[in-house]
């Protein structure tokens, strides 16, 4: 994905979770509604979509949204 | 005169099949290492056991053969004999059709008849359900020997040819979380020396108002295109409340035996996942206890669950041990507990 919008909108239609582009860097903790199945869902669909595996041990240090975008979702 | 009172003499337990593990479920469906870490990393479960044969995806086994063979198994250890039981009580959230009864079927199965029968419908409390039907139902001194059977199956809802990577990761969790299997009980109300006295069941109902934590639906000929999803769950709600539930059904049970943290040896805690029962042993934090799990080993095994872990505590227990289990049901929000002491 070229831009953390372009991610975003993927978030959304991977999990239903609308998250604005001024949320992107809040920590994990302090995302409303955002849990361990939303990640799963998540990773799972990045995977498929850059053909990369998604260690999830890599992921768990991604501490929000824009980490994951910068670390997975650009390969 | 002494007390009424009644004793678990044994618990007897059966599983379907082979152990099947992490690894094998997700190369089964074709699922890939991150939902591997991911099962380690938040659901802690290592392994369950399925009535459906992953390959074939035939059913191996019918609630009423588990249950069939737990309840033997209980007889087996108790001692006694099928002959010797007046009074039968089943709970399940997945009988194997609803008439007849799994209850009768499993006492044919055993040779028994001629006794009262009942069967409870409902989740993960509808054990502790059946133990105080029969409790009280003994108390009034008309029956001497029960068996209480629990057991649940998600056969009819695992579908082999699912594409699992389809499914939301919320429904794939399901398939996780469970797994299949059949307990039971001998209770008596003869003064066995060295077996342990239910010394108090209680169960209560605490979901007025609520939405349902989780619902399980069944269809009749009318309604087998209905589109309705067979099951539902709302795992949030289910996190956000169990463990609070589960403290309030342990502090209330501790209040009403007068007993305080220190004097329970063994605590046997509701058995959702191998996470979520962590994190109840921390909430509840006591420092005696000792824990009675089987959750990671072989799943959410909903009504069979306590009996596995009393299968597991009654060896353990000494003279003057006392016990503890608490079950929460998401269905409709209920807390459930039992109390044991071995005199």
């Amino acid at each position: 994905m070229e831009t953390l919008d372009e991610f975003l909108e993927f978030v959304y239609r991977e999990t239903g979770l609308e998250v604005a582009p001024a949320q992107a860097d809040a920590s994990f903790d302090d995302l409303a509604g955002w849990d361990s199945v939303y990640l799963l869902a998540l990773l799972t669909a990045l995977e498929k979509k850059t053909g990369h595996r998604v260690s999830l041990t890599d992921a768990l240090e991604a501490r929000s949204l824009a980490d994951i975008y910068r670390t997975e979702a650009t390969r | 005169m002494d007390e009424l009172g009644v004793r678990i003499l044994a618990a007897g337990t059966a599983l379907p099949g082979p152990l099947i593990d992490n690894a094998t479920l997700a190369k089964r469906f074709e699922l890939t290492s991150l939902w591997e870490e991911w099962v380690d990393t938040f659901v802690g479960n290592r392994g369950r056991h399925l009535a459906r044969d992953l390959k074939t995806g035939e059913i191996q086994c019918t609630l009423a053969d588990l249950c069939t063979t737990a309840g033997g198994r209980a007889l087996t250890a108790a001692g006694l004999e099928p002959g010797q039981v007046d009074l039968m009580v089943l709970a399940s959230a997945s009988p194997d059709a609803l008439m007849p009864a799994t209850v009768n079927l499993v006492a044919d199965r055993l040779g028994i008849d001629g006794v009262p029968t009942y069967q409870l419908l409902s989740g993960c409390t509808g054990a502790v359900q059946a133990l105080d039907v029969a409790h009280k139902m003994m108390l009034t001194g008309r029956y001497r020997t029960a068996l209480v059977l629990g057991g649940d199956s998600i056969a009819k809802h695992f579908d082999i040819d699912a594409d699992l990577s389809k499914q939301s990761a919320a429904e794939a969790i399901n398939g996780v979380l469970f797994g299949d299997g059949a307990g039971a009980a001998v209770l008596s109300t003869d003064p066995v020396p060295g077996t342990s006295t239910l010394r108090h069941v209680s169960v209560q109902l605490v979901g007025r108002g609520r939405p349902p934590g989780q619902t399980l639906e069944w269809f009749g000929q009318a309604e087998l295109t209905s589109g309705r999803p067979p099951v539902t769950e709302d795992y949030k709600a289910i996190e956000a409340s169990v463990p609070a539930m589960t403290v309030e059904a342990f502090n209330d049970l501790l209040g009403e035996l007068d007993w305080e943290e220190e004097d329970v040896d063994y605590l046997l805690p509701p058995q959702l996942s191998g996470r979520m029962t962590e994190r109840i042993i921390g909430e509840l934090s006591l420092d005696r206890a000792q824990n009675v799990n089987c959750v990671a080993e072989i799943g959410n095994t909903g009504n069979s669950t306590p009996f596995f872990q009393l299968e597991l505590a009654i060896p353990r227990m000494a003279a003057g041990d006392r016990a503890v289990a608490v079950s929460v049901e998401s269905s409709k929000w209920i807390k459930a507990a039992f109390a044991l002491e071995v005199s």
